[in-house]
């Protein structure tokens, strides 16, 4: 529906200009019923061979657990994938079936149950990678608060120190392989093809794979709790990982899944950014994101492979019997840490670099600058994830492994700074003198600068040689490595959610809930982290399960601080599922951004963009006249045109604020981004229409002078109902509502902005004017200046009637001029009372005027016509100058105002007798 | 904004690019996927050369658990790395048959290099029952048991994709204007091929 069409996306039967889609009718208990037959199948198979095999070849013993549960954990996901239905299409063509390749029955979803199954829809399964990782993250951090709960005093509280190894390890084993790593790859997922200007991704029946892969390795992981939980921490280093329970073979084969998984999505993501881009998408005009993607996915694609060679190796060690890390066999266990941090080192900035590209896209837009330095953001990544390769045994410096290689990486390690220092200078120069909104991503980009740079400054102390040597092992590192991650993965996870929310679900978020969630998880973060750098330094080792009772004060301020964290979290869940079932509607672009998601309906249409859409410029031109990153074209049911010249309809709602540069200002902003057109509708209750109308006609006249296209009209009734009415028929893409601050607000005070945003379902913002501002004359060249000269007249109800019907000849500003003729001494008690009275009258006049919609302003002048005009005149410069006087007066001032005005042309009112009074 | 103008993505004014980019999106899945084997293979390289490294301290050829030394049989996988490595060439020229037009030229490259490709995998076999030591052994026999056996694995998915392929060619689907499932698998032979001859090279050979 490009930009076009309110449009329905993932809507029962909504209309899909191009593309027919017949979703597969078999409902989803069909394939989980597959499923599961699939999985039980797999594991007796893989029993029965195991069993034939070992009898046929004499094998002893028969049955051998671990040998056992490591064949049927493999075979049985497989059986699992195949019931879910993932190798259908497959499977189908190596049968020779006569399959379409555009088949779509698996695309789109219907209703909330249809995400439990296999869909090929980026944007499903965008959302089924969030809900998934989300899910291993409230494991992984209920693990997190298990260990702080045992932490928080000395001795044993909770768990033994075996159970204690399990927490740790399967909360850093959870977090790492089946949150931080697939959880961008969920975002990606659903934001990066529309970037792009893509349908879909390149795969998407690979993509849904390497989805599906991901609840295998996380419940493999999950289910180590019932056989006995891995003990030997993430990193699973033999000896250690060689000995223990089932437990750890499951890890060994799960991280095989996790790893397939990112490498399919990977190798997705590249090809879908080579091959999918739309016409003149060139590489430079591509969003960050979309840099960081790729950059990563070089990484996924070739240093996975190192990971799943590790764990295959200690699987082999421990189900087959050879001797890897056997010693006295000629086994060689530093080996294992060279092939796994060889994986794990860029790993680190598999989990960091898509956060910085979410975080340059948030930055730009809510600093509404154009991103600092987009090349050098561009090449540093690709330098960082160069370099990552380069720097793995800088985890091993204490490890025994070679001693010369230990300078070589202490070096590299170090230069990685720079690159990153690039990316951090240039945020901090992108909002350098931006105009900065605080809404809750922002906070979370703000809050990732400070905790990832605190992180990085603690990393490089950690990358020199000797200092390592010192802190190696200790909480040091902990902090270290929780400030990378909380600020680079959780910050940023956070901060791309609450800003492609909208976006996704289609509803806003509620920001009051979102800057909660924000501020207790940063202070959680820094309460909880900050103090083991102390902790660390003083000498504390890292996964211990009891301590020396000198750390209790700070180990319990630290169980504090993961409260607090978990308490966050538990109020972001409530925001997102409230805010996604009941939620406001969100518009399709509430941040005002650039990138071509922001330029498809929230949620977009089932294939995005109806036509290819045109990309003409950068991504990041905020705040440059006429930029423009895209065209999106409408499909031929809306004329098929560019939507460059259609606009999409703002509805303005206001009455006593409706002349005020406050609203016009916000006006004039909206309308820089060439996308809208204004419907100004002015409510009127009981008052005067006649009032209303004079502001309108100024407003409209204002906005016509500075080319913003609005239209305008009076009508009848109270707001809410006006601005139903109206929503109604225009179909607004936002409503503005523009009031006085509460105390002076009529409509305020009737609770009627809430009101309207209930009663219409469409984005309301609403516009505070100060009272001041809303009766101020505005300066504007738009109308003309109509200076009244009068003296007697002023205060009469004859004079305020004249400028009345002047306005509603012609929109105009009016200044009132009453000059003083004022007898000697001027200073003294008559004169005085003159200039008392005067003001007085002038005061009056001027508030019935503006009271009357007039924009009018009026001054007393302390002198005769003939001295006080040539002056006025030369100060307001009018362009008509109206005399306004009473009977015989009228002459003697238009010969005054006629000598001083020069070219301007002077008319006059004669008010008659009647106005004396 | 006079200044920030100048921090713009520089919009140079390029034509804008044709519609569809000139790679195949399933050929640069199957190299990417490519390379990522080849860095599967490179982490299992990386184990044997750290024990072979450990172990040439003390003895070459390195000692089995009975003492008696690692041998391997040069002479015969040699012969086996020929066959695997010409099964490359006839793979090379069905394709050549069928961008001239010829589907049933096709169809025999397809048959001989499966059947090549299934004699390498056999005669591997045999030399694993008949080496005299098993996986069990020392380190170095762990080793040299996941290399082959990793490689012969993917021998076995090579010769499923090019079958698959040969089921397809029959029904006449491929045509040298459509060919991109056979040119993937292709690619997948000619890897496993290379790999090969690498693995004879450094485990075998030196």
């Amino acid at each position: 529906m490009a930009t076009h069409a309110p449009a329905p996306a993932h809507a029962p039967g909504g209309g899909h200009g191009g593309h027919e889609i017949h979703q597969d009718p078999r409902p989803v208990s069909y394939w989980w019923t597959r499923a599961i037959l699939g999985t039980v199948a797999g594991v007796l198979f893989s029993f029965l061979l195991l069993f034939l095999l070992r009898a046929l070849f004499g094998f002893e013993p028969l049955y051998d657990g671990a040998v056992y549960g490591g064949v049927a954990g493999l075979i049985g996901a497989i059986g699992f994938l195949w019931g879910i239905g993932c190798f259908d299409f497959w499977l189908g063509w190596a049968k020779g079936k006569d399959i379409s390749e555009e088949d779509h029955s698996f695309h789109g979803v219907t209703n909330w149950k249809q995400y439990f199954r296999v869909n090929t829809d980026h944007k499903v399964i965008g959302i089924q990678y969030l809900g998934m990782t989300l899910f291993f993250m409230l494991w992984g951090g209920l693990m997190a608060l298990l260990i702080r709960t045992e932490l928080a005093a000395p001795g044993q509280q909770i768990a033994d120190g075996q159970t204690y190894n399990g927490f740790l390890s399967m909360h850093a084993t959870l977090m790492i392989f089946v949150f931080a790593v697939p959880v961008f790859g969920g975002i990606a997922n659903y934001v990066l093809p529309i970037m792009l200007g893509a349908k879909d991704m390149a795969f998407p029946r690979l993509n849904a794979l390497s989805f599906w892969f991901l609840p295998v390795a996380g419940f493999m992981f999950l289910a180590s709790m019932f056989t006995g939980m891995f003990g030997a921490a993430w990193t699973a280093y033999p000896p250690l990982a060689s000995q223990g329970t089932m437990g750890q073979t499951l890890f060994e084969l799960g991280v095989q899944f996790a790893g397939a998984s990112s490498i399919a999505t990977a190798i997705n993501f590249l090809a879908t950014i080579v091959t999918m881009r739309a016409p003149g998408m060139t590489i430079w005009r591509m969003p960050i994101l979309a840099w960081a993607t790729g950059v990563t996915s070089v990484l996924a694609v070739f240093a996975t492979p190192f990971i799943a060679g590790s764990q295959f190796l200690t699987m082999f060690d421990r189900i087959m019997g050879t001797n890897f890390f056997v010693p006295d066999q000629g086994g060689d266990v530093i080996m294992y840490q060279h092939i796994f941090w060889f994986y794990s080192h860029p790993a680190v900035y598999i989990m960091l670099l898509p956060g910085f590209g979410i975080i340059s896209e948030i930055i730009a837009t809510f600093a509404r600058k154009p991103l600092f330095g987009y090349r050098a953001m561009a090449f540093s990544l690709v330098a960082i994830a160069v370099l990552g390769f380069g720097v793995w045994a800088h985890h091993m410096f204490v490890s025994g492994m070679a001693p010369w290689l230990r300078v070589p990486m202490m070096v590299t390690t170090i230069i990685i700074a720079v690159p990153t220092g690039v990316k951090m200078w240039s945020w901090l120069a992108t909002l350098w003198q931006g105009k900065i909104h605080i809404k809750t991503p922002m906070l979370w980009a703000l809050g990732f600068l400070f905790t990832f740079l605190l992180g990085g400054l603690s990393g490089v102390f950690l990358g020199i040689v000797p200092a390592d040597i010192q802190m190696s092992d200790t909480y040091f590192v902990t902090a270290h490595l929780h400030y990378v991650l909380y600020g680079g993965t959780v910050f940023t996870v956070f901060a791309g959610l609450y800003y492609w929310f909208p976006k996704m679900t289609g509803k806003m978020y509620n920001e009051r809930l979102g800057q909660w969630h924000f501020w207790l998880t940063f202070a959680g973060t820094q309460l909880t982290f900050f103090p083991m750098h102390w902790q660390g330094l003083q000498g504390m080792p890292r996964r211990v399960a009891d301590y020396d009772p000198r750390f209790e004060t700070v180990n319990s301020v630290e169980t504090i601080g993961s409260y607090m964290l978990g308490i966050a979290t538990i109020i972001f869940f409530y925001n997102i599922i409230t805010s996604w079932k009941s939620g406001p509607k969100a518009p399709w672009n509430p941040w005002r951004g650039k990138t071509l998601e922001w330029m498809v309906s929230s949620p977009p249409p089932l294939f995005n963009f109806d036509v290819e859409p045109q990309v003409v410029g950068g991504p990041y031109q905020y705040g440059i006249p006429d930029a423009r990153h895209a065209v999106v074209f409408a499909p031929e049911e809306f004329g098929g045109e560019l939507t460059e010249d259609t606009r999409y309809p703002v509805l303005i709602i206001a009455n006593e604020t409706l002349t005020s540069q406050t609203l016009i200002d916000e006006i004039r902003s909206r309308d820089s981004e060439g996308l809208w057109s204004f419907q100004l509708v002015t409510p009127v209750g009981d008052g005067d229409r006649a009032v209303s109308e004079r502001r309108l006609a100024t407003t409209l006249a204002i906005l016509a002078e500075s080319g913003v296209s609005a239209t305008g009209r009076v009508a009848e009734g109270d707001v809410v109902a006006v601005a139903t009415e109206a929503a109604k028929e225009v179909a607004p893409h936002e409503l503005v509502i523009a009031t006085l601050p509460l105390a002076q607000s009529q409509w305020m005070r009737s609770d009627s902005v809430d009101k309207v945003r209930k009663a219409t379902g469409v984005p309301v913002s609403h516009v505070i004017v100060p009272p001041n501002d809303a009766r101020a004359l505005l300066g504007t060249a738009a109308l003309p200046l109509v200076m009244v000269v009068a003296t007697e007249a002023v205060g009469a109800e004859a004079l305020a009637t004249a400028v009345r019907t002047r306005a509603d000849a012609q929109p105009a500003r009016f200044t009132v001029i009453a000059p003083l003729d004022l007898p000697d001494p001027r200073w003294g008690a008559e004169a005085n009372e003159l200039r008392r009275s005067a003001g007085e009258a002038m005061t009056a006049t001027v508030n019935a005027l503006i009271n009357s919609g007039v924009a009018v302003e009026g001054e007393v002048m302390d002198d005769a016509a003939s001295v006080a005009l040539p002056l006025a005149i030369d100060a307001y410069k009018p362009s008509v100058i109206i005399v306004a006087g009473i009977n015989g007066e009228a002459a003697g001032l238009r010969e005054a105002a006629e000598a001083a005005a020069g070219d301007t042309p002077v008319e006059s009112v004669n008010l008659g007798a009647a106005a004396g009074a | 904004m006079a200044t920030t103008a100048g921090h713009a993505p520089a919009d140079q004014g390029h034509a804008a690019p044709e519609k569809k980019q000139h790679v195949n999106a399933a050929l640069m899945g199957m190299l990417l996927f490519i390379g990522s084997e080849v860095m599967l293979f490179a982490s299992l390289f990386t184990a044997y050369f750290f024990i072979r490294y450990g172990v040439a301290n003390e003895t070459w050829p390195p000692l089995k658990q009975d003492g008696e030394p690692f041998e391997l049989p040069v002479v015969l996988t040699g012969v086996n790395t020929l066959i695997l490595v010409s099964s490359s060439f006839t793979l090379w020229w069905g394709e050549k048959r069928l961008a001239a037009g010829d589907n049933k030229g096709l169809i025999r490259g397809l048959w001989v290099t499966i059947l090549m490709g299934a004699t390498f995998l056999l005669i591997q076999l045999n030399e694993y029952a008949h080496l005299g030591f098993t996986p069990q052994d020392r380190a170095f026999s762990g080793a040299f048991y996941t290399l082959t056996g990793f490689h012969g694995a993917h021998v076995l998915v090579g010769l499923i994709v090019l079958s698959l392929c040969l089921r397809r060619a029959y029904k006449h689907d491929f045509s040298h204007a459509y060919h991109t499932p056979l040119t993937a698998g292709s690619y997948y032979w000619h890897f496993v091929d290379i790999v090969w001859v690498l693995l004879f090279f450094l485990v075998y050979v030196i």
